[in-house]
């Protein structure tokens, strides 16, 4: 009989990811007591477990199926939902009422007054009365569930159909008796007519006539008649005889229903005793089994077997001696300490005899116990079949309490698994938001739903992507209103989650890595300014400035620099800035003038130096007299013009 | 003949020597463009609109060439000679027309004419 803890592991073990199953880790709840959770979760894993509590291929329990295995036979228990209840009832209900050793001692006095050992002429019609009038008794008891009645009113109406077939017989003698005579007076009558036309034959020859001429049919109408009674007779005798062998395997097959109804019941004492009945009431040619031998076949799986009451009632007797054996098995685990073992050996008793007057007589307190532990092992694997693992503990935890013996270590390592690849599917689901791959990151979300859907660390995950959306929606305009303010800096200082926020947007993400680039460097420019005026050379901490200028003018950071710097090198700014309004208003010579008087406080500028031998070049090749295009001539107004004719 | 006063001789001749040597540093210090203004780089960098259109001599020496170009001319940079007109050099242009030969460190006094903002040289002469 297939074992709860296994079923529970395998049951958990379906949680796990498909390359779990793969490794054989996947469980099988057809017998899961609770059902519902649907699916197949057979495994070889389970099996092998309940192969290491249990000889499954002695006994076992398919409740999906509401079926039995017992020694190789299959009882089918009905629909699971129904056998479950059965359980649950019994385990809740009080112990019959009634005496259970008068009962079992009424039903031996029936067996024995039927057995062979005392039935003969004599006894034969007494002992099968009083083992009828027995019966009555019998079903007063609640364990016999008024079974008995059922037996006594099939025993009743063979009885009468015996008496119908005497009276059949008689009727079909004197059918006989009738024809005969019948038959007797047919060929009296025939005889008669052949002497008569013999002798008008002989008369007519002697009178010279043909013999056709004098022959008679004086007296044919009669002889038809008479045939015509003899064969109604005959007919009369042919359909009695068919009634009586109709009635005769009437009475057969309606005794052997009920005894195979009995048996299929697990009503085995039932069917024993009406064995025994069937046995003394029909003859030795009618003790072949014809009712239900295909089903009787079923349980003896051996290709020439030929169904008999022996060999039902040898598998009756077998059956309670198991029930014994199992009641005792249980009882005495239970007095170990092994509730759960109890439970599970009382669970597969219960199903292959729960009409033994020992299984329902079974002390309600340790049942008490036992529908206790039944009950969490029913929560057990509904949060199991929920692949509600978070709580799978706590329901662990109370059948340990209650079930020292219960292989709960198994069942944790298999939710302890589950628990892993979900979370290993949401780490995968976030490496694939992380790297835009959006499909994958769902199917990774989905797989880790799938096999834990309570997982809590999805619900902080989707929690993270609705954050992520709104924060989305807030930073996309407060970029693009900073950007176009220019205040690159505060987009530089707040890079992170502008970065996490537009990491999907194609357009504005190539802007946001520009913006942090040029910051960036000027950053740099700043620390490494900073740091060459703190050593003492202002001027080329200046000139560095100016190249961060040339990157970000606007930058609050680097204007504030350069006011700190500016006062070291006062001449020199003087003259650079001096210098490029000179050479941005096209006057290349003077601007070249005031980039030499800061080249000679700054010898070492390059600054200095490229602006000196760019200007120099452009006024060495440029004619003074003709003034560059576009240059302006602040001194023309001051000169005064020539005056004119 | 009457014998001069020597009084006057001991006054006299110094004085003519002094007068000489006046004479002769004067010529020599103006040389040719004796006639023209000295330079002033400090006006010139000051607001060298004013300066535009007017001659200038400039008792300079040949700090270094910034550039040269082919057939256009060169630009020199050019120190004062007297530290009292300042220390810092001037850009100068020479136009190739000019043809003469500039080394770092040479003396010269040069017509310079301040075209627009360009200093140009229209003479020299070594000293």
């Amino acid at each position: 009989m297939r074992p709860l803890a296994p079923l529970l592991v395998a049951a958990l073990a379906a949680l796990l990811p498909a390359e779990g199953r793969a490794q054989g880790a996947v469980g099988q709840p057809g017998a899961a007591v609770s059902g519902g959770g649907g699916g197949d979760y057979r495994s070889s894993t389970s099996e092998n477990m309940a192969d290491r509590l249990f000889d499954v291929n002695s006994d076992s329990i398919d409740m999906e199926n509401g079926s039995m295995q017992w020694k190789g036979k299959t009882f089918n228990l009905g629909n699971s939902r129904m056998m479950r209840a059965r359980f649950e009832r019994y385990l809740a209900a009080p112990p019959p009422a009634q005496e259970t050793a008068r009962y079992l001692a009424l039903l031996a006095r029936i067996e024995a007054l039927l057995s062979p050992a005392v039935i003969n002429e004599r006894t034969w019609a007494p002992n099968q009365q009083e083992a009828f009038n027995l019966l009555f008794e019998a079903a007063r008891y609640e364990q016999d569930g008024e079974n008995s009645l059922t037996l006594a009113s099939q025993i009743r109406k063979v009885w009468e159909q015996r008496v119908e077939f005497r009276n059949m017989g008689v009727n079909h003698n004197q059918l006989e008796a009738l024809r005969k005579k019948q038959e007797g007076v047919v060929v009296n009558r025939g005889e008669q007519m052949e002497i008569a036309n013999d002798q008008r034959a002989e008369q007519g020859d002697k009178k010279g006539k043909g013999g056709a001429l004098v022959k008679s049919t004086a007296g044919t109408t009669e002889l038809g008649f008479r045939v015509k009674e003899e064969q109604k007779t005959q007919a009369e005798i042919v359909a009695n005889q068919a009634r009586m062998t109709a009635l005769a395997l009437q009475a057969q097959v309606e005794f052997q229903s009920q005894i195979v109804q009995y048996l299929l019941a697990r009503r085995y004492r039932h069917c024993i005793m009406a064995c025994a009945f069937y046995r003394v009431m029909f003859k030795a040619q009618n003790q072949n089994v014809r009712v239900g031998a295909k089903e009787v076949k079923e349980f003896f799986p051996i290709s020439d077997y030929v169904p008999t009451l022996e060999s039902l009632d040898g598998l009756c007797r077998e059956a309670i001696n198991d029930i014994a054996i199992g009641m005792r098995t249980v009882d005495d685990l239970y007095r170990q300490g092994e509730v759960y073992g109890a439970f599970e050996r009382l669970q597969e008793t219960y199903f292959l005899g729960e009409n033994e007057p020992i299984v329902q007589g079974y002390d309600p307190a340790k049942k008490r116990v036992m529908l206790e532990l039944w009950r969490d092992l029913r929560e057990l694997q509904r949060v199991g079949d929920e692949r509600d693992l978070a709580n799978v503990d706590q329901y662990l935890n109370q059948v340990s309490a209650r079930a020292k013996d219960f292989p709960a270590a198994a069942v944790r390592s298999k939710v302890e698994a589950a628990r892993n690849a979900s979370n290993m599917q949401l780490l995968a689901a976030r490496q694939a938001v992380l790297a835009q791959d959006m499909p994958k990151a769902e199917a990774a979300v989905e797989r880790a739903a799938k096999i834990w859907p309570h997982n809590p660390a999805i619900r902080d995950f989707a929690n993270q992507a609705i954050a992520r959306q709104d924060v989305l929606a807030q930073k996309v305009p407060e970029f693009d209103q900073l950007l176009a303010d220019g205040k690159r800096r505060d987009i530089f200082n707040r890079r992170d989650e502008f970065a996490v926020a537009l990491i999907q947007d194609k357009d504005r993400l190539p802007k946001l890595k520009e913006v942090v680039t040029k910051v960036g460097e000027v950053e740099a420019i700043i620390l490494q300014a900073s740091s060459l005026a703190a050593q003492g050379n202002p001027y080329l901490a200046w000139d560095l400035l100016q190249r961060a200028r040339e990157i970000d003018a606007n930058d609050l950071v680097l204007a504030r620099t350069v006011a700190e710097v500016a006062p070291l090198v006062a001449d020199y700014a003087r003259f650079q800035a001096q210098a490029a309004k000179l050479e941005k208003d096209g006057n290349d010579a003077a601007a070249l003038g005031a980039w030499m008087a800061a080249q000679d406080l700054n010898p070492i500028s390059e600054i200095c130096g490229a602006a000196v031998k760019r200007l120099a070049a452009k006024v060495a090749g440029d004619a003074a007299a003709a003034p560059a295009a576009g240059a302006t001539d602040p001194g023309a107004l001051e000169v005064p013009e020539a005056p004119s004719r | 003949m009457a014998k001069p006063n020597p009084l006057l001789l001991a006054l006299g001749i110094p004085a003519a020597v002094l007068i000489f040597v006046a004479v002769v540093l004067a010529a020599r210090q103006g040389g040719k463009f004796s006639d023209l203004p000295p330079f002033s780089p400090e006006a010139y960098r000051k607001d060298w609109a004013t300066l535009q259109g007017n001659a200038y001599v400039f008792a300079g020496q040949v700090d270094r060439q910034l550039a040269y170009v082919e057939g256009s001319g060169r630009v020199l940079a050019v120190k004062p000679v007297d530290p009292a007109k300042g220390t810092g050099a001037v850009p100068v242009r020479v136009p190739a027309a000019l043809g003469a030969n500039f080394e770092s460190g040479q003396r010269y006094n040069f017509k310079l004419r301040v075209r627009r903002d360009i200093l140009e040289v229209e003479d020299l002469e070594t000293f």
